[in-house]
Formats: C-alpha cells, structure tokens, sequence
C-alpha cells in the first residue's frame, strides 16, 4: 500500500509531466511449462479443479489447457478421478477442467490430498485440511459526515495457534465481484478480538454480503505471494516475488474453504 | 587466522615506528587561507620542489612537512589562486610555524578547475580511491533541472553509480547506498535524499567540498562497508557580510555569512526551498469544486544549514553546525488525508585545540537523527507509521607531527542508538466502533565505539605508508560484537611521473538498512546488530599506478580492486518489512563480492580541463534462499561505465560545459512466463507474473549528454552568473524500467501482451541565475 503511494508521488511529480511508455521487444529465454492447479474444496459443493500451464508471457491469450491431466483427490482412505470437462459458469466467469459428480462433505480437521499427473510425466501433489469455522462475531456499520458508511467485522481469534483469515464483501451477491478482499494473520492480535474493516464508500439501502474465511497458511501465502508478483511487475520500487504455491511439482493451490457469510443492508 | 594477521600487523606497525628517531629533521607547520575572506584552503600543496618533499593541506587548511635542517624555498599553490613562495630556514630546536596567505588569482581563466588538488599531488598521494570535488566545479557542471548536486557530479567519476535515472544515491565499487558513511563536521547523515533521491541533501551554497573514499580507507573512519563521504561545509566570510543565492526552476536558494567579531567569530546562513506546491496549491485552488477534478498532491522540501565558527584563541577554535531538513507530501481530499514526512536533523559542536605544533587535537559532540512518518487518515479511521533512528556521538582525534617522516593519528569515538522500528498506530476516532485500536513497534538502544591508531609514513621521497588499525564495537539487546580492522596503504615512485599504489582495507558495519526493494526509499528502516543478526564485514584490496602525461598536464590512474562482504542482508519473498514486530524473522544472510578496473585520465589546468573515466565492473549477491542458492548480479551491477566531463573557457565571462555518460543497462528481474489464477468465487481472474533468477535481464544501454552554458555577468553589487543547461541533450528514452502489459480489447478482452519500457527525463532545458552581494 505504502510503495503504491510512494509510486503514486513519484507519479505525480515526474512521471505525469515528463515520462514517456514506449512498446519495446523483449526476448524472453525459452520457458518449460509447468503445470497450474486451483482447487478450493467447499462444503456442499461438488469436486471442482482446475488445471491449466504456464505459458510463456507472450504466447496467445488463450487458456493453455491440459486435456490429458489426470485428477485424484483421496480422502479418509478414498480416492475419487475427476473427469476432464471444461465448462464454465457464474460471475466474473470461472472456467473448471475437471469434476467429480459428488459432493463434499465438510468436517473439522479432515486432511484432503489432491494429485495432478499429465502425458508429459509432469505430477502436483498437495494436501488440504478442513479448519474450523470461525463465527463473524459483529457486523456493524458507521455514516460519516457525508453519509457514506464504513463496515467492520470482529471475530474472536483462538489464543496460542497460528490463524490466518480472508475478509470479502460483496454487493449483492457473491457474483458482483467483491469490493473488500483482505487477509490477516492474527500475529499481532493472538487471541484477541480480530476487527476487518473498510473505508467510507457504502450508502444506505446497499445489501452486502460479508464473508469470513479461515484459512491456512498456504492459502494466505499463495494470496500475499500472487499479490506481491503482480504489483511487481510495473512497479520499479518493488523486488520481484515468486509465487509461494501450496502445490508442490507446479504452480498453484489446494485448499479447503471454510466460511462465516452474513448478508446485510445499511440502513 | 585472522588473530595471526593482527598480530602481525601490530608488529609491523611497532617495527615501522620505532627506528623514526633522531634524524637531522625538522618539522614546520602552518595554515594556507584565503587573503579575501581568509577561509582555510583545503588541499593546498605547499612545498619544497628542491627537494621533491610536499604536502597537501588538510581540512582544516593545516600543513606540516618534515624538512632537512637548512635553507629551503617553501611554496603553496592553489587552484584559483596565485603561488605564494617564501624563504625559510629551517634549525633544530622549537619547531617552525608559517601561515600562508595566498591571494585571489588575478586571471578569470583559473577558475576553470577540475579539482582543488593538484595532478602531482594526487600521484604521490599515498591514500588511493579518493574523489575530491569542490562545489565551485559542480556549479560549472551541467545539472538535472539546473539544480546543483555534488554527489550527482560524483557520480561522473569511475567506480560510483548512480540508481538509476536522476538518482543521487551512490553505489561505490559494489556497495549498496545503505553503506556509504555520509557525514557532515563529523556527524552521520542517514539519509542524504531529497525527493526519492533524485536530490541530495547538500545545499551547493553551504558546502565548500566533498570527498569519496571509494576503498583504503583510513583508520579513523569506521561503520560502513563500501565508502566515505565527508562533507566540507563552507564558514562564513570572517571579512565582511555578503548575501548569495539562486534562482531556479524547482528551487531557490539564500545564503547570508560574514564575521560576528572580525577576525574572531564568523556565521553562516543558508536556506533552501521547492516550490512546487506554492504551484499546485494554486492550481488546486482554481479547480476547487470541481466534481471530477483530483487534486494534486502538495510535495515540497527544504533544508536549513548553520554553522557558526569561533576562535577562542591561536591555539584553540569552535565549530557549531546544525542542519535541519524535511520533504513533505500530503494529500488532502474528500475525507481522505495522507501524509509522509521524512527529514534528517544534526547538529555538531566541534573543538579544535593545538596543543603545539606536533599535537593537534579535534573533538565535537554530535547529535543526528533521521525520521519518517506516514500518516493517513479517512474518516474516523487513522493510522501512522513511524521508524527513526537517533545519535548522540563523542569523539575524538589527535594528530601527531613525529621526527623521520611519521604523522600519527588517534581517536576514539562512542555513539549511543536509538532506534524506533516501525512503531504503527491504528486508531478509530469513534469509539462506538469495537476494538479496532492497536499498536506495533520495537525501540532498540545500542552502543558503538571504536578506537584506532595509524601512522603516515613517509619513508624516503619515494616510498610512503599508510597503516592503522581500527578496533570497533557494537553492544545491543545483551549481545556485544567486537573486531579489528585492519588497514594500509603505499605508494612507491618509479619516477618523477609514475607511481604505484596498493591498498587494503577491513570495515565493520553494524547498523542495517531494512529496504523493500534495491533502490534507496525514505521509508527504508535503520536496524541494529542484534544477537541474530550479526554485523557486516567487507574486505577490499586495491592496486593501482598513476603516470603523467604531457609534461604533467593529464594524469592517468588505472586501479583494480576486488571487495568481498560478508553477512550481507536481504529478506525473504513477500517479506512485511513495515507492520512487523519480529522483523529479523524475515532477514535473509548472504555473501557478495564485487571487482573490477578504473582508468581515469584527468586535466585540471588550461581552458580547456576535464576528465574522461572508465569502469569496468563485476557486482554480486549470493543467500541460499534466493536463485537456489546461485549467485545473481546487484541492480547497481555494471560492465561498463564511461563518463567524459569536458569544461571549456571561451573568454573571461563565458564557459561551456559537457557531460556524457554511458553504461550497460542496469540488471532487473522481469517475468519468464505468466499464469492464470482465478481465485475463489466472486474474483475476476487475473494474470500473474513468475518470476524466475533475480536480476537476469539488462534494461537497454543508458547515455546521455548534457550542455551547459555559463554566463558570468557584472553587476554593481557583486558576483552573479546564469546558467543554461540541457539536459538529455539528444533526448535519449532511456529506460527507467520495463513492465509488461495486457492489452484489450473494447470488452476487456485480452488480445496480447507486450513490453513497456518507462523513460523519465526526455530533453529538459533550465535556466538559473545565481548572485552574490558583497
């Protein structure tokens, strides 16, 4: 936040008045692709995951399928094929390669272990363990002057445990694309009440839908990781940063999606 | 090993000093000033060409020279300044004082300097890496915007880069900006930027000169790996009250000086200050109201020089000097508020007592801080973020004239650190609102000390030594680390033109500059030495040889060095470097080592003077957890380095300038290849860049030309010039960094990627004038 701000000043003062953007060409070494896996198992929700590669940065935009990806997830000594059958669905779209018919079914402390093996010999493993819920303790809401409102949400925070959390907030509903999407880990504020809050931008009359995620360290390292690499890239202030997958053997992340969802209107 | 090598080298040391007695020798000592304003003259020669024996003033324009017992012509000589040549006899007993006093030179022409040192004395000059410049050079020098920086013009010279475009950070033979000892009258100076670096700190009218130890550093300095830089400011006028400023595009400048009690107590003034946001108040005040109109934010810096010098007596004289500067930038629209606030403060009492005229003494209390804060606040909701570091130092030094050739020097010094490291505050003015006040922080004391002894020894005419040892020391939170640093120069003459040099140096540096990325930040943390976190050590070894051309009126130096580091610091990926109580966590210890070669061919003399310069050079990092493991090239890495610096005097009045600089293209990491995350329900998927080796690509060449003009007028009152300058002469884009793009389509459709290169400075003319009332 604090280096895009600083970019910003720099910005301001130099670079509105005297840079200049030019399209250069840039050779890029030949890159092996590498095998990206999402997965996020949820409560209820069928098996879903997708596998794509990496692409060199210039190739075509199309999504770089892997039809002869093969997906196993094992649970509790089971394991279950996902089929190959790209489709997509919702709002902002999300493509899926590969599903299983079956649902999961949630329960505290469940290990989850995923496996992705291609024609190419290339293989991901990972592995994911169901976390507790954590409650939303309170929701509330404050107008400032002008009458726009900032929402915050507490939670109370397990004393002595490492615990990482994403906070979202959707308008609507959860497909309008989120407004808020932050995490935290509770390093500074062990066992304490944890408050997740926004600036003044909401206004009476707007439903929200507010999300609380418990989520494990890979999952909070994969977001920082993909967040820092991003910013990297068209930022000269910023050092590069690898993404910290939770997969092992290629790029990407396998966990489970334990969620607190409330839906509000400010009145 | 190394306990071997000290003892050693303390051997060595005792076995040189000893046999210095009892020689048909003398010793005669003086100070060289300025007949006008009767300012000490710093690197003045005085000598006795008969006899090949000479010296270079010191800082405070003070001579000594081991002569024969007889009859000797004495000469000083200074750039700008006619020679001053007087007979002296020279007997046992008493030892002998001469004050010079040299006046004004009477030609306009010899104002076209390079440097305040003469060519011979630099080639028998026994120390080795040392840039000198004087702000009466920088002010010839072309100057980004117009504005005249003597660390920028530093750059020009082999083995020191710049960051990057604009830049006034200083990268020396390898070395990061976080290991440079900058200083100012013996206080430290942690930030020496103004504006993200692309200023100095020094105010050109209240500096007299710098000088850059690039390797073979003396014993007395200490606590910084990669160089010194000691800041001359200038002491007011002792003869009379003179004002002198300058008008320029982005700043302006005033300085007042001149005597309190003549002859006794002297002052000097000196102010400088932006006015950008004089500029974008105004315009934010026009489009006040406006529904779709962003204010700009408000930028500005300032900086406040003083010092105040007062003789007590002939043996004993007072310095006081103070600084104070701060950039400031807020914003402040709709509710939403942000400032940063970054800024140094020093202060420096110094006393200079002779006790003789073999034992001189110096030592001064300094004070230094350096401080940022952000702050931002929307609504009811509020944070700051604030991380200083503060110095109180007591130090130090004796200089002392022994028969046979030796000038001893010895000091000690003690700092005391406190450090404030990321003390974050979050607060919600309504109180309504649950428990979303914290705050985070450390604050950190440490001691520093260090003590040394060295020994110049000037064995015949044509062979001298430069050897000491520094023992240096830093305690913190229980742990207390200590070394020795060793350190030796020599110069041996093959002739009248040619002499060789080697140098070795070890340095301690103790306190640590948490950076998020390889540039230079004002938000960037000072951290202690901790009992995880061990101190810097660097070694470096350095041989040259100087050889005079053209009956001495170029000189070329070539010198090879090869430095290596240890416990060099870096963080791991994602690090939070700001909001983060157990910072060390993150840290990252690695190795670097950096060599290469600098020819330098310099002319100081004629109307026409210059220098052209050439580096060849490696520069490397190795930590286990970046690259696998594998070593990878510092940002600041740079193959070749050429700078060509050409001064021409036209006539009395007007002088042309150039400057070109070329070099390979600074390392940067850029994406190998991308990846598709979708993230989880109601996220838009996004393009995500991966990152391979660090530092494996080259941006494009940098080169540059700049011109200028200056124009030196006559008017009633006293001095004043205008100077024109361009900059980027032939508009070169060069790139200040290269991003990659997702282009669209009208549905936001990606159609392709393609690479942007960012240029910062197209071809920039500025015009300032500068004046001097007497």
């Amino acid at each position: 936040m604090k280096i895009k701000i600083l970019l910003y000043f720099l910005t301001f003062f130099f670079l509105s008045s005297c840079s200049i953007d030019d399209t250069i060409e840039m050779g890029l070494p030949p890159h092996d692709p590498q095998l990206v896996l999402e997965c996020y198992l949820e409560d209820g929700k069928p098996m879903r995951a997708t596998v794509l590669e990496s692409s060199n940065y210039f190739d075509a935009p199309t999504p770089p399928l892997v039809p002869d990806a093969q997906v196993t997830i094992a649970h509790n000594g089971r394991k279950l094929d996902l089929t190959y059958n790209p489709t997509t669905e919702g709002s902002p779209t999300k493509l899926y390669t590969h599903a299983a018919d079956e649902d999961v079914q949630f329960k505290a402390g469940d290990f989850y272990t995923i496996e992705v093996t291609d024609g190419r010999g290339r293989k991901v493993t990972g592995n994911a363990k169901v976390l507790p819920t954590v409650p939303i303790r309170s929701i509330k809401w404050h107008f400032d002057g002008a009458g726009k409102a900032m929402v915050s949400a507490t939670l109370q925070d397990k004393a002595n445990t490492a615990n990482y959390y994403r906070f979202m907030i959707h308008r609507d509903n959860i497909d309008s694309g989120s407004d808020v999407n932050l995490v935290a880990s509770d390093e500074l504020r062990d066992g304490k009440v944890i408050t997740f809050g926004t600036s003044y931008t909401y206004e009476r009359g707007d439903t929200l839908i507010v999300s609380l995620y418990h989520i494990d360290k890979q999952h909070y390292d994969f977001f920082q990781s993909v967040a820092n690499a991003k910013e990297a890239n068209g930022n000269p202030f910023a050092e590069p940063t690898k993404i910290l997958s939770s997969v092992n053997g290629g790029f990407g992340i396998f966990t489970t999606l334990v969620v607190d969802r409330k839906k509000i209107v400010i009145e | 090993m190394q306990k071997k090598f000290t003892l050693l080298f303390i051997l060595f040391i005792c076995l040189i000093i000893i046999p210095t007695l009892a020689q048909n020798t003398a010793t005669i000592s003086g100070r060289v000033h300025a007949a006008n304003d009767n300012q000490s003259l710093i690197g003045a020669t005085v000598s006795v060409p008969a006899l090949g024996i000479g010296t270079v003033t010191d800082v405070d324009g003070h001579y000594t020279l081991q002569l024969p017992f007889g009859s000797h012509t004495l000469q000083a000589t200074y750039v700008g300044y006619e020679p001053y040549t007087t007979y002296i006899e020279v007997t046992g007993g008493d030892a002998l004082v001469y004050n010079l006093m040299l006046q004004v030179g009477s030609s306009q022409l010899q104002e076209v300097v390079i440097e305040a040192n003469t060519l011979e004395q630099k080639l028998n000059d026994t120390r080795m890496g040392v840039e000198r410049l004087s702000t009466k050079e920088a002010k010839l020098l072309p100057a980004l915007f117009g504005e005249v920086d003597l660390v920028k013009t530093l750059q020009l010279k082999p083995g020191v880069q710049s960051g990057g475009e604009g830049a006034s950070g200083l990268y020396v033979r390898g070395g990061g900006p976080d290991q440079n000892l900058v200083m100012v009258d013996d206080a430290v100076v942690y930030n020496p930027s103004h504006l993200l670096g692309f200023f100095s700190v020094f105010n050109p009218d209240a500096v007299r000169s710098v000088e850059l130890y690039k390797g073979g550093f003396p014993a007395q300095y200490g606590g910084r790996l990669s160089s010194v830089l000691e800041v001359d400011m200038n002491e007011g006028n002792n003869e009379s009250l003179a004002a002198s400023g300058g008008l320029g595009l982005i700043s302006s400048r005033l300085t007042f000086d001149g005597p309190i009690q003549e002859g006794k107590a002297s002052f000097l003034i000196s102010a400088r200050r932006t006015y950008f946001d004089v500029i974008t108040k105004q315009i934010n005040k026009l489009n006040e109201g406006k529904e779709d109109y962003n204010q700009i934010p408000d930028y500005r810096f300032y900086d406040l020089n003083t010092k105040l010098n007062y003789k007590l007596g002939e043996k004993d004289e007072l310095f006081l000097t103070g600084y104070f500067g701060r950039d400031s930038f807020g914003f402040d629209q709709s509710g939403f508020s942000f400032g940063l606030d970054w800024g140094n403060t020093i202060g420096s009492l110094q006393w200079k007592h002779k006790f003789d005229n073999k034992l001189f003494f110096s030592t001064s209390l300094t004070s230094t801080s350096y401080k940022h804060s952000i702050s931002n606040s929307v609504g009811d909701l509020s944070y700051s973020l604030t991380s200083k570091i503060q110095d109180i130092t007591l130090k130090t030094d004796f200089d002392l004239l022994l028969d046979g050739g030796h000038s001893i020097q010895f000091g000690a010094l003690a700092t005391r650190h406190a450090f404030t490291i990321g003390q974050f505050n979050f607060d919600v003015g309504d109180k309504s609102i649950e428990d979303m006040s914290y705050s985070t922080g450390k604050n950190y004391e440490a001691a520093e000390f260090g003590a040394y002894v060295s020994d110049n020894f000037e064995v015949n005419p044509l062979l001298s030594l430069s050897y000491g040892l520094r023992f240096s020391g830093f305690s913190s939170r229980g742990k207390t680390y200590t070394a020795l640093e060793p350190r030796a120069a020599a110069k041996y003459s093959l002739s009248e033109s040619l002499s060789l040099k080697a140098s070795y140096a070890s340095m301690m540096q103790y306190i640590h500059l948490v950076s998020s990325s390889g540039a230079s930040l004002p938000t960037d943390i000072w951290y202690p030495s901790t009992p995880y976190v061990k101190p810097q050590r660097s070694q470096q070894v350095a041989l040259g040889v100087s050889k005079l051309l053209w009956n001495g009126s170029f000189l070329l130096t070539n010198e090879a060095y090869y430095k290596w580091m240890n416990r060099q610091i870096d963080f791991r990926d994602g690090a939070n470097l700001f909001v983060n109580n157990n910072l060390e966590n993150d840290f990252l210890f690695g190795k670097g080592e950096s060599y290469g070669n600098e020819i330098y061919l310099e002319k100081i003399k004629g109307r026409t003077t210059g220098w052209l310069g050439y580096t060849l050079s490696w520069a490397y990092r190795q930590f286990d957890e970046i690259n696998n493991g594998r070593r990878f090239p510092t940002r600041y890495d740079r193959r070749h380095d050429i700078s060509l610096v050409v001064l021409h005097q036209i006539s009395k009045r007007i002088s042309l300038t150039g400057a070109f600089v070329y070099g390979t293209g600074n390392a940067y990491s850029l994406p190998v290849a991308r990846i598709i995350v979708q993230d989880v329900e109601g996220r838009e998927a996004a393009v995500v860049p991966v990152y391979n080796d660090r530092n494996s690509f080259r941006l494009p060449a940098y080169h540059r030309l700049d011109l200028g003009i200056v124009l030196k007028l006559k008017p009633k009152h006293g001095e004043a010039d205008l100077t024109f300058n361009v900059y980027n002469a032939y508009n070169r884009r060069n790139a200040y960094f290269v991003y990659f793009e997702r282009v669209t389509d009208e549905h936001d459709r990606t159609e392709t990627f393609e690479a942007k290169q960012v240029s910062l400075f197209p071809i920039i003319p500025s015009v300032t004038y500068n004046f001097k009332f007497r």
